[in-house]
């Protein structure tokens, strides 16, 4: 039994080195010093000793600061906005019953079955035509509607019981006032796994921002370093040190957040 | 009886930011890439130019649109048994009750909220012809010698799918986990009693009794296929010799580094026709399979 558990232990360690061990290996390019060789037969891991310049290097090389501060930004302002959207089209849509609720629903589910690539040109016309592209505005802007996010909410609020919100109703509260003290309170742990899905996709997103930009001083954090390896001369420390850095944050936040991730993916499937 | 604070409109007041970016950002450019794809425009010497079914004609004789979408398909093939059944059997695997689990669950997660960027970057290094893919794969005696994965037309889609399968696994492994977690122990216990082995009840109980997770992977196994993009722009750039040239990237390449908008629209058209075939087709074939089961 002992041997079994122990068989048990050494086969899901094994597979934890497939998913992790490409990350161990950037971080020991990142830390190794410039005398010790990035790649050997048999390899040689371990940096000896472990040194920051490579880190101080990509800080540098490009404006990796600046780049960060734009992944904040973007975190900052389309996480909430997109919450906040997707919590005030559910709302009604799980509450209330009006003209052309259905095609509501179905106009807003029907933009996941869009491709990407094929959104993208057309979009980018459009973001250009309103004056937008190269901007922060035109970055955000179309990310802000998420089916997923909505079809969660409106699945959250509909289990609200009717009783409470027509009570809050006929007490005379204003509907924002239900929307608000009842209906997010109620959703709240819907609201952090949008939360959390929400800023994993605005960190790593990297097409649209590729496409709607042309001033690299706007760039996310993804896109930074992706044009830091594009850079020829780049060398291969520098660039894992600076990816290594850019994966830190959201592995955070995922490490933080990581058990509402399988509630999240229960919600979603079910529905 | 008018409720007070709501008037008729209120509804669609709620719903009025959703609305505006949906006709915004979906509606309007999803009616003008249908207009698009019977264009020719180039963004730089307007206007466009009406030229009818010209571009969709233009696609019959077209050799690097056939490589691509043979490309496509050869990633949504080689995408099943990383990300339809490896995972199943992940999940069966952490769905066990041991000290430690959850920490095992997230370590396979981890490639999932990882940029592909940062993935990309990763598998570079593993790939690399002084590596350790090729360090283990020569002292195991499967090569010869060292291989440059990425720039080999022979292994660059294969190391490419590859890649795209281990980022995503973690994430197809939480759709099955999420399925076995309906599945009674009780059933199990049963089966056990009866002298069922571990691959028996696999076979007849879990396999079963998740085929709705398993069409809901296919499905988005399919659509995935078909739109990977960003593993083949920082990895291989469509390159060797169009052996990576997916559907996903000739149309971004065709867009926005030729800005032959008409004709890219026009593939992204055949590319949506194609994903919505699919998914009509997985519908059809795990429907019936339920109802069989």
């Amino acid at each position: 039994m002992i041997l079994r558990r122990a068989g048990m232990y050494l086969v899901l360690t094994a597979i934890a080195l497939v998913f992790v061990g490409p990350f161990l290996i950037l971080l020991s390019a990142g830390l190794k010093p410039a005398d010790q060789a990035v790649y050997s037969f048999p390899p040689d891991v371990i940096p000896r000793p472990p040194v920051l310049d490579w880190i101080v290097e990509a800080w540098t090389s490009i404006p990796y600061p600046t780049y960060l501060l734009n992944s904040v930004i973007y975190v900052g302002v389309m996480v909430p906005a997109y919450v906040i959207v997707s919590a005030l089209c559910a709302y009604p849509l799980a509450q209330m019953r009006f003209r052309g609720r259905n095609l509501v629903f179905f106009a807003i589910l029907s933009t996941m079955f869009l491709p990407g690539e094929l959104m993208l040109i057309p979009r980018f016309l459009v973001v250009t035509q309103l004056g937008m592209a190269d901007s922060f505005a035109g970055v955000i802007l179309p990310g802000l509607l998420s089916a997923f996010g909505v079809f969660l909410l409106r699945q959250t609020f509909a289990s609200v019981p009717r009783d409470v919100v027509d009570a809050a109703r006929t007490d005379g509260c204003h509907e924002l006032r239900i929307f608000w003290h009842v209906m997010l309170p109620a959703a709240r742990p819907t609201l952090a796994i949008l939360g959390i899905f929400g800023f994993i996709s605005v960190w790593n997103s990297f097409i649209w921002p590729l496409v709607v930009l042309k001033d690299s001083g706007k760039y996310p954090l993804a896109l930074g370093i992706s044009y830091l390896a594009g850079i020829t001369g780049t060398d291969i420390r520098t660039l894992a040190a600076g990816t290594i850095m850019s994966i830190i944050p959201v592995v955070i936040v995922f490490m933080l957040m990581q058990r509402h991730i399988l509630d999240g993916m229960r919600g979603a499937v079910k529905g | 009886m008018r409720l007070p604070g709501q008037r008729w409109y209120t509804p669609y007041l709620f719903a009025a930011p959703a609305l505006v970016l949906f006709g915004v950002f979906f509606a309007w450019p999803a009616v003008t890439a249908i207009q698009l794809s019977f264009l020719k425009y180039d963004m730089i010497s307007p206007p466009p130019v009406f030229v009818g079914g010209d571009n969709f004609v233009r696609m019959l004789g077209d050799d690097r649109f056939w490589t691509a979408l043979l490309n496509s398909f050869l990633f949504l093939v080689g995408l099943f048994p990383l990300l339809v059944v490896a995972p199943l059997l992940l999940a069966v695997l952490v769905n066990q009750k041991l000290p430690g689990i959850r920490t095992f669950r997230m370590l396979y997660y981890l490639p999932v909220v990882t940029s592909m960027v940062a993935v990309g970057i990763a598998w570079e290094y593993v790939f690399h012809q002084q590596g350790v893919l090729n360090w283990m794969l020569t002292g195991a005696g499967l090569l010869d010698r060292p291989i440059q994965y990425l720039l080999d037309p022979d292994w660059a889609l294969p190391a490419v799918i590859l890649v795209e399968g281990w980022k995503n696994m973690g994430f197809y492994m939480m759709i099955y986990l999420a399925g076995l977690q309906t599945i009674p122990e009780s059933i199990y216990e049963a089966a056990r009693v009866d002298g069922a082995g571990p691959w028996r009840r696999l076979r007849s109980i879990t396999v079963p009794l998740l085929v709705p997770y398993i069409a809901v992977a296919f499905t988005v196994e399919m659509l995935d296929a078909m739109q990977a993009f960003t593993s083949i722009y920082v990895m291989t750039r469509g390159g060797p010799q169009d052996t990576t040239l997916t559907l996903g990237y000739y149309i971004w390449s065709a867009a926005f580094e030729r800005y032959d908008m008409g004709y890219a629209s026009a593939m992204g058209l055949v590319l949506w026709v194609l994903m919505i075939g699919l998914a009509i087709l997985n519908y059809r074939i795990t429907r019936g399979r339920t109802v069989m089961a």
